[in-house]
């Protein structure tokens, strides 16, 4: 306990100090450009929200790229200010698990007192938070990469990644368009494949001439292969994962099966391209959940992350990023700093009505005192446009294989 | 589509379970436990088939639409998963005096240690045979039936195995021991048999046959560190439905479970609403019902 008090303590005074540092090189970087005096005096409101993150745990991965989203988005807004405020965020680990994760929103809720939690990153793991923590509190959450279906549920917990649901929408469009009548949907026996299959057949208006579970790690997919081929399909669609999606696509090659192949974005993957014979899969096309990668905002985005970290930014820190700038911004047009004030301005300000904004300075400025109406922000990730389960609208890529190689047919939403 | 596509499919994949069930049948026989490394044992020479093919190449031609290079792979893996399973046995399974529940118990902590020992160099990723792809055989597709040159080569080398195999066994003095120490062991040794020795070559046979098993498993589908692991539970169902201990019943049950296994859309055809997601469900269905009608599988011997 102790121990654990310490920790926390030495955390927050390193964020302290980061917050600090931060400040002092946005003082003399404003200072050299324009009014030195008035950016940051030392009696300015510190803002403090919370963010669960998965700094450790099976989504360490995510939690890297999410950081740096974060650490990015503050940047942006602390270069600017909010009312002449700053913007802090408390980090705690989820250790990408239910229970911890929930610890941590806890220690947020009572201990920090913040209005605003980011959190989290495992679907699980958000929805622990939400029942646990935040439903019956006035607490605003905001999870920033929650995908599963499972969410939707909750229509106060907001998030900033798309669900399944409108990117097999978006498939199901794609294939529609490119004059297919009939499908042949082969989906991975598990949750996953069973909400992408659900959300597809629900989205598809054309004939199903076949649809069946495959279960992972199988020896064999012949089977499914030769009754694909049978139901004389025009498309043959993959919600499943690579391994399986190749394997399947090999053995249409190698039983010379015609169809246009379609997938979601986790039947697209290089070891696909790699598994299966060159040539085989020209012209199959997939969609994945994507920031908005043809936006000014984004590619500025997308620049500033490689200079400071050396590597593209994944979809995933671009989510990390508009969270960061969807609480500022509803920070700034509330009354107040309370849980209810932000929840009243969350979804306003990044929906229509009212100037669309693609940064955060540019918000600022489009605002000029105005309430949450006046600015519609579209981020790095997409429009946001939360609907009334808190669920975005998604910016979706579309992929075509050609010359072996995943091509991108540019960005849409559902 | 005509059933023969289904059959061919089925030949095809029975195949790869028939040279890896009579190895385990073989070893089960004679050193008298049920070996569950067996799988990842073919993985082994999976991988073997692997790195031997990336050291030799091509080697210039084709035979059966595979290069030379692969064939020379293939006995590389083949004898390295003997090699592999014969240290095997010098290291662990013999000096261990446990009883055969022990050895089981025992052979599925190896099959881990293979495994790791695969990840740990390879990765996980799936991988495939540097080979040319193949489109199936033209003339053939009229009939109804879609099969690449490489899958009948897959099969004629099956067969080929299993009657040599077969031969060994009854043409052979090593055959005639093996059989004799598979009937009873004490009685072997007390006639002169040295039953250490054929145990070796019992090892050196089964694991050789399930390595050439795993590299064909690896053409047909693909090569990854679980590959062998996730063939196991369908090579013990046939060995058990052929009458474990039998090298013919194994043969049988691998076919029939094969067979079985990519006959499933049959079903759906025919209107019968289960899936191919089930054919591990009712291959194991099926091997339950001959059990009961026949207790010791259908070439075991009564007294197993």
């Amino acid at each position: 306990m102790t121990g654990d008090t310490n920790g926390t303590l030495g955390r927050r005074e390193v964020l302290k100090g980061a917050g600090a540092t931060g400040l002092v090189l946005t003082a003399g970087c404003v200072g050299s450009d324009e009014e030195p005096a008035e950016t940051s005096t030392p009696e300015s409101t510190v803002y403090e929200i919370g963010m669960v993150n998965s700094l450790t745990g099976s989504l360490a991965d995510f939690g890297t790229y999410n950081k740096r989203g974060m650490e990015l988005a503050l940047e942006s807004i602390n270069e600017v200010g909010i009312d002449g405020g700053t913007l802090e965020i408390i980090v705690e680990d989820s250790e990408s698990l239910p229970d911890a994760g929930v610890s941590a929103a806890q220690k947020l809720a009572t201990q920090d007192q913040v209005p605003f939690v980011i959190g989290a990153v495992g679907s699980g793991v958000s929805t622990s938070i939400y029942e646990s923590v935040i439903e019956g509190s006035d607490i605003v959450q905001l999870s920033q990469n929650s995908t599963s279906a499972s969410l939707t549920d909750y229509p106060g917990l907001l998030r900033m990644s798309p669900p399944g649901g409108p990117q097999v929408q978006v498939l199901s469009d794609v294939i529609a368009e490119d004059g297919n009548g009939s499908v042949a949907v082969a989906w991975v026996n598990n949750d996953f494949g069973q909400s992408q299959r659900d959300g597809f057949l629900e989205a598809w208006g054309g004939e199903v001439a076949y649809e069946s579970p495959h279960d992972q790690e199988q020896s064999s997919y012949s089977s499914v292969v030769a009754e694909m081929a049978n139901s004389g399909a025009d498309a043959w669609v993959f919600l499943t994962y690579q391994e399986q999606t190749a394997l399947m696509l090999s053995d249409a090659f190698s039983n010379a099966y015609e169809a246009a192949f379609y997938g979601s974005d986790s039947a697209k993957g290089p070891s696909v391209l790699e598994n299966t014979p060159s040539g085989s899969i020209e012209g199959m096309k997939t969609v994945e959940p994507s920031a908005a990668v043809d936006q000014a905002n984004y590619q500025s985005f997308a620049s500033r992350f490689e200079e400071a970290y050396g590597t593209a930014p994944t979809s995933w820190s671009s989510f990390a990023y508009d969270c960061v700038i969807t609480a500022a911004l509803s920070i700034l047009t509330a009354e107040e700093f309370t849980g209810s004030a932000l929840g009243g301005t969350v979804r306003g300000v990044t929906a229509s009505p009212g100037t669309t904004v693609t940064t955060y300075a540019e918000a600022v400025e489009a605002l000029d005192g105005g309430g949450p109406d006046a600015i519609d922000y579209d981020g790095v990730s997409g429009p946001i446009d939360f609907d009334e389960n808190g669920d975005p609208v998604g910016a979706f890529q579309v992929f075509e294989v050609s010359d072996d190689e995943y091509t991108s047919l540019g960005t849409r939403s559902a | 589509m005509s059933i023969l596509e289904y059959l061919a499919n089925g030949l095809v994949f029975s195949s790869i379970i028939v040279l890896s069930g009579v190895g385990l049948s073989l070893i089960y026989s004679i050193a008298s436990f049920a070996n569950f490394a067996h799988g990842d044992t073919m993985t082994v020479g999976a991988y073997g088939a692997l790195v031997s093919f990336g050291a030799v190449g091509s080697m210039g031609g084709l035979l059966f639409g595979l290069p030379y290079g692969f064939y020379v792979a293939l006995a590389a893996g083949a004898l390295l998963a003997a090699l592999v399973a014969v240290i095997t046995q010098r290291l662990v399974y013999e000096p261990l005096e446990i009883g055969s529940i022990g050895l089981l118990i025992t052979s599925i902590g190896i099959a881990f240690v293979y495994r790791a020992l695969i990840q740990l160099g390879f990765g996980t990723d799936g991988r495939r045979y540097a080979v040319p792809a193949m489109r199936p055989v033209e003339w053939l597709v009229p009939v109804g039936i879609r099969i690449t040159v490489q899958e009948i080569a897959i099969v004629a080398f099956a067969a080929v195995f299993v009657v040599a195999l077969h031969l060994v066994l009854t043409r052979t003095l090593l055959g005639q021991m093996m059989r004799a120490m598979a009937d009873d062991a004490s009685l072997a040794r007390v006639s002169g048999v040295r039953t250490s020795r054929i145990k070796l070559w019992t090892w050196v046979l089964g694991a050789g046959l399930a390595g050439a098993g795993g590299v064909f498993l690896g053409l047909y589908n693909q090569i990854e560190p679980r590959m062998g692991f996730n063939i196991l539970l369908v090579v013990f169902a046939a060995v058990i439905l052929g009458g474990i201990g039998s090298v013919y019943g194994a043969m049988l049950g691998g076919f029939l479970i094969g067979m079985v296994d990519q006959l499933m859309p049959v079903l759906g055809d025919i209107g019968i609403p289960i899936g191919t997601e089930y054919s591990y469900a009712v291959a194991f269905l099926i091997m339950v019902g001959v059990l009961l009608a026949r207790p010791s599988g259908i070439a075991g011997t009564t007294e197993r």
